[in-house]
């Protein structure tokens, strides 16, 4: 990369940086996908940064609820705002006094989030998606919560401060955007990777009514690989004790327990002269036993095993219906409260999240740029609150890996408790 | 010939020479696919008078894969009210599923079942029952069922 190339701020740790440009351009130092590019000296996000400091950290920003309303008033265009907020963030002087974000549907020309980040007054505007002619989704009734109806219970509030704790704000986001008929919804956010049957109730390992709960089930009962009995290794199968039938074999007076055909010295079929006998001493055709191994490397007769089986019959809340949460046997458990979809292979399955959240569709540098990265971002920072320390990673960089692997979940991990 | 064939040939000769036990009958066995048989629970249980029909679906893997198994329910006949087996016959028994073993055959299973009917004391639905019919797949085998309840 030459030189001369402007450099790149990354607003994530603050770095600036030359990023690394595939698949997307990432922070080299953190490898955050929320970098611009510093190209226009009037429009420095290191002054933003610097005001705001406070921007990522575990405390929400102190007027979130305009933000929440913006981001409401963008996702149903064309109903008034019943919170009394203005619902054009085009009007600085009408936002709230220290507005950090307020996020509004900007005409026709897509997502338009204003911040209004530096102390002298100037804001910031950032446009994402500009085809902006999707959002014609006509408004429903089913008014998601109010923020105020969330915040009324006790769990609302952590410390006396005017936040709220991130898995809430989570969960009334996540409310919020289920309450969307689902136009244009994943032109928004692709990063969350939305699968196209959000507006039938599904977002991800998400249900949001009883129909789509259902689809689940069935999924899970069609398709759940968990308690299978484990097969023996070819390692174990080609090790076993051979014997060919010959007259005068003590085997001669027995019967195979699976064909359930007396041993014959004389048997048309020269793989039946073949016998096997498995470590408990019951003998088998090797026609016989072979098959069954391979799906299960157990003994027929005594069930003696081979390899290891899942244990059956763990204690369980009961039959199918609760037991279809789908509680793997095996090593990987599933993050508690989550309905795990996603763990089950299903390859054609409509619900199948696309990969990778962050690798779509957002490859637009400087001041229009990064902006589903930023939503991104911001979601990851709520979802995940005060869960953030510890793991070093920074909250979008954990997003933006999920979606692929078998235990994905919706960014923000809805999953944690509300503390 | 399937292996499947030339077993299921063994155990119809074997139901034929030494008939079935008392309480199942077969009702039909045209071919190596699919059986009927009839089932009665004798003595004094819940189920007493009550004839059932279960049904029998083999594979050509058959007996290493396990029959596909559950109760008929028709205009003729109609499953058990058991808490291991749903409205629409299907049943939760884990000889059917993960504990299959090619050692069983068909009437092994059908004295099992039996069995579990005869030790039920309170007629009653599976929990989810109606969940479970609404979007059941055809063949039970497709369920997973998980079998914690080792006392019906």
């Amino acid at each position: 990369m030459s030189s001369r190339e402007p450099m790149w701020y990354c607003h994530e740790c603050h770095a600036e940086m030359r990023p690394l440009m595939v698949p997307d351009p990432h922070c080299a130092s953190c490898n955050g996908t929320f970098v611009e590019k510093l190209e226009n000296p009037q429009d420095d996000p290191r002054e933003f940064a610097h005001a705001h400091d406070g921007f990522d950290d575990d405390a929400l920003p102190a007027n979130m609820e305009g933000f929440l309303a913006g981001l409401r008033a963008l996702l149903r265009p064309q109903e008034p705002e019943h919170t009394g907020r203005p619902t054009s963030p085009h009007a600085p002087q009408r936002g709230p006094p220290d507005g950090i974000g307020r996020l509004g549907s900007g005409g026709g020309n897509g997502l338009t989030i204003q911040i209004q980040g530096s102390p002298d007054g100037r804001s910031r505007t950032m446009i994402i998606g500009g085809g902006g002619a999707r959002r014609d989704g006509p408004g429903q009734g089913n008014q998601p919560p109010l923020l105020s109806e969330f915040l009324r219970g006790p769990q609302g509030r952590q410390d006396g401060g005017p936040g709220i704790a991130g898995p809430l704000m989570a969960q009334y986001l996540l409310t919020m955007l289920s309450n969307r008929p689902g136009h244009g919804m994943s032109d928004f956010f692709p990063f969350m990777g939305m699968p196209e049957g959000a507006e039938s109730g599904r977002w991800g390992d998400y249900v949001f009514n009883q129909e789509a709960l259902d689809q689940i089930i069935t999924q899970i009962m069609e398709n759940s690989n968990a308690g299978r009995p484990v097969p023996a290794t070819e390692e174990i199968m080609a090790k076993l004790p051979r014997e060919v039938l010959e007259e005068g074999s003590p085997l001669l007076e027995k019967d195979c327990a699976i064909c359930k055909d007396q041993f014959k010295a004389d048997a048309e079929d020269e793989d039946e002269r073949i016998v096997v006998t498995l470590p408990c001493k019951h003998p088998f055709h090797e026609p016989c036993i072979m098959p069954w191994l391979k799906s299960s490397g157990t003994c027929p007769v005594c069930r003696y095993q081979l390899v290891p089986q899942p244990e059956h019959g763990a204690p369980g809340p009961g039959p199918p219906r609760e037991s279809s949460s789908g509680r793997p046997t095996g090593s990987s458990g599933s993050p508690p409260g989550v309905f795990p979809a996603a763990s089950s292979s299903t390859p054609s399955s409509p619900t199948q999240r696309p990969a990778s959240p962050g690798g779509s569709s957002h490859n637009r540098s400087g001041s229009n740029g990064g902006g589903s990265s930023l939503l991104s971002s911001l979601f990851g920072s709520f979802g995940r609150g005060h869960q953030r320390n510890g793991s070093g990673d920074s909250a979008h960089g954990e997003s933006s890996n999920r979606g692929s692997g078998p235990r994905d979940h919706v960014p923000g991990g809805w999953s944690d408790p509300v503390d | 010939m399937a292996v499947s064939t030339r077993r299921l040939q063994k155990e119809l000769a074997e139901i034929k020479n030494q008939g079935t036990p008392v309480g199942i009958q077969l009702l039909s066995a045209e071919n190596f696919q699919e059986w009927h048989l009839s089932l009665e629970v004798l003595g004094d249980t819940v189920f007493a008078g009550e004839v059932f029909c279960l049904r029998f679906r083999f594979d050509n893997q058959y007996p290493i894969s396990s029959p596909a198994v559950q109760f008929v329910v028709d205009d003729k006949w109609k499953a058990p009210t058991h808490p291991h087996v749903y409205t629409n016959g299907h049943i939760c028994a884990s000889i059917l599923g993960n504990e299959w073993s090619p050692v069983l055959s068909v009437i092994s299973v059908c004295v099992t079942l039996q069995s579990m009917l005869a030790s039920c004391k309170k007629k009653e639905l599976p929990p989810g029952n109606d969940r479970y019919v609404r979007h059941a797949p055809d063949n039970p085998k497709k369920t997973r069922f998980e079998y914690d309840d080792d006392t019906v």
